[in-house]
């Protein structure tokens, strides 16, 4: 009530205020009316005197002599009067002509008073008008100014906290769904795009699915046919043996699955087996296997060694764009191994350029005699190579990981030309992935010895796999032969 | 800071009033010259109830000079336009007036509020 008193005495003061300013102006209005009014009286009065002047020829009368003496005197030519017309102007006229000029005159006075007279009354309406104000805010009058003072956060209004309104389209928390929606995001095959997946997951991922389990059937065929073939070199007697490792772990696997199961990287081996749960349990997690679209070609290095390495287009993509937001990501899920390059399958997988909508595989940088069965061949031959792409994958994902290198794994490396990936002009979209591994091919691998522990090797390998994608396609195929005519002879 | 503002102020408000005074000035100006414009829109009209019979008397000081009615009549004529043309000018200088008193006018009401933020900020501390 206070707060209510202090409010109502500083309206009545400004009402008050209001009042008295506007009384001010009515009694000035007064005023004027008033000095008009005899104005007016005045100018009658000379109108009379001038009417009866004209009536005596002469009138004598006591003249004001100074301002205390009277002396006689006559009043003559009574007809002739001088008129101030105003600003200095002097006017001699005879008596009538100055009743004229009198009568205009009034006339204007009379205008005058007139609009003294609306201002007043106008004013005297404000002053009444203030003078309810007054009353009512005083709560005196018959007329009650109804208020209800309005209280900021006085009381708990609302039940619970105060929501803040999102923005809409916001997106939720991630964190949780993270890997989840990595697993999403391949499904979807999107390169890249890390847009709203949500309502595209579903349609995508059932497509996936589907491709999924066609190429899981050929892989398994494949594989089948490939452990068959499988050859084996002196230097590469332990690759082969965990090639067939590989080959039997890889059906159940998808693609990604192409990871040697070194007995020195047992981290290798999980990502394989994780695979194969990811692969039967089917369902939910989206998996990424390799295996060609169309037919089943193989891209693989001639290295003495029958393997397959295939990839599926989608996958190929999903694993781009996994590969792209999730560079500095370490021993996630099993899923988000995707990205990582376990074996050298991983690399060629990563590095697919897409062209006219498909994944081309970049160029081997092998030259090109060691060329000649990979990539885009689709002969047993290719598959040594792809195993050996494995094989490097593996072995640079083991250095990701541990963070050392193993002996064999040294050996291999060298041999192993990273990131050739080769032009397939097939439909392999897989990668070309093709890690075209001589033997002896030192000059030509630079790229695996670089092979630092961290991530963003994998993107010095890009890079460096994009400049030498030129020359090396032509080179490979005759680097191949090499190994091509050993791989004959071994048959 | 306070005190600083407080100094602006002061030479704000001085300012302010100066501006004032202008436009008070012409205000009053303006005024006297309605009166004038009035009083000869008066004589105008007299005069043009005279007719050549009535001699015309111009006051110059002390003396009065004899006028022929329509000199005078041109006369008075050219001083109404004289008055008119007058007035227009102090009309556009009042609104000149008015619009720089304006601008110190917020000038100030700013300072002001800078100044009360200054004095909060100072009583706070202290």
């Amino acid at each position: 009530m206070a707060n209510k008193g202090n409010t109502d005495l500083e309206d009545l003061g400004g009402v008050v205020r209001l009042r008295e300013e506007n009384q001010k102006v009515v009694k000035n209005c007064e005023s004027q009316i008033q000095h008009w009014k005899k104005v007016l009286d005045d100018y009658e009065a000379l109108r009379d005197r001038l009417r009866t002047l004209p009536d005596q020829l002469c009138y004598e009368i006591m003249v004001p002599f100074g301002s205390l003496a009277f002396m006689p005197g006559k009043l003559v030519h009574t007809n002739e009067v001088t008129v101030l017309l105003g600003d200095n102007w002097f006017a001699k006229c005879s008596a009538k002509q100055a009743q004229k000029i009198v009568e205009h005159r009034m006339k204007h006075v009379g205008n005058q008073l007139d609009d003294v007279t609306k201002t007043m009354k106008n004013f005297e309406a404000r002053v009444g008008f203030a003078k309810e104000l007054e009353t009512m805010s005083a709560n005196k009058g018959d007329y009650v100014d109804i208020r209800e003072e309005v209280g900021n956060n006085d009381s708990a209004i609302t039940k619970g906290k105060q929501r803040i309104a999102h923005k809409p389209n916001s997106k939720p928390k991630m964190d949780v769904v993270f890997d989840l929606k990595e697993q999403d995001e391949e499904d979807e095959g999107k390169s890249g795009d890390t847009g709203s997946r949500k309502g595209i997951i579903s349609e995508e991922e059932l497509w996936a699915r589907l491709d999924e389990l066609e190429r899981l059937e050929e892989l398994q065929d494949e594989q089948d046919r490939f452990s068959d073939n499988a050859e084996v070199n002196g230097e590469e007697s332990s690759s082969s043996s965990e090639e067939e490792k590989e080959t039997d772990a890889a059906p159940p696997v998808n693609g990604s699955s192409l990871k040697p199961s070194w007995s020195s990287v047992p981290h290798g081996v999980q990502p394989l087996t994780d695979r194969k749960r990811e692969e039967e349990d089917g369902s939910c997690l989206p998996t990424i296997f390799f295996s060609h679209m169309v037919e089943p070609k193989k891209v693989r290095i001639n290295t003495g060694k029958n393997t397959t390495l295939k990839f599926s287009e989608r996958k190929e993509q999903k694993e781009n764009s996994k590969r792209k937001k999730k560079n500095g990501h370490s021993n996630g899920p099993s899923h988000h191994e995707l990205h990582r390059i376990t074996t050298p399958a991983d690399i060629y997988r990563l590095f697919v350029d897409v062209k006219n909508g498909e994944p081309i595989p970049r160029k081997s940088i092998l030259k090109s005699r060691s060329r000649e069965n990979s990539v885009c061949s689709d002969t047993s031959e290719s598959s040594a190579a792809d195993f050996e792409e494995r094989r490097m994958i593996g072995r640079s994902f083991s250095h990701d990981e541990l963070t050392h290198s193993d002996t064999s794994d040294g050996i291999t490396e060298e041999d192993s030309p990273t990131a050739v990936p080769l032009q397939t002009p097939s439909r392999f979209e897989a990668f070309s992935g093709l890690v075209v591994e001589k033997d002896p091919m030192p000059s030509g691998v630079p790229h695996l010895t670089i092979v630092p522990p961290a991530l963003p090797t994998i993107l010095e390998r890009k890079q460096e796999e994009v400049a030498p994608d030129v020359p090396p396609p032509e080179q490979a195929p005759k680097r191949v032969s090499k190994f091509k005519a050993a791989r004959l002879q071994q048959k | 800071m306070a005190e600083a503002i407080q100094k602006k102020l002061k030479a704000e408000v001085e300012k302010y009033a100066l501006m004032q005074k202008d436009v008070s000035k012409s205000v009053s100006a303006r005024q006297k010259l309605e009166t004038q414009l009035a009083e000869n829109n008066i004589v105008k009209e007299e005069l043009d109830l005279l007719d050549s019979s009535n001699i015309v008397f111009k006051l110059i000081g002390p003396v009065l000079v004899k006028q022929d009615l329509d000199e005078a009549k041109a006369t008075v004529a050219k001083r109404l336009e004289y008055i008119n043309g007058e007035i227009q000018r102090y009309e556009t200088l009042l609104k000149d007036f008015e619009k720089k008193s304006e601008q110190q006018r917020e000038i100030l009401t700013s300072l002001q509020q800078d100044f009360q933020k200054a004095q909060g900020l100072a009583a706070g501390k202290v």
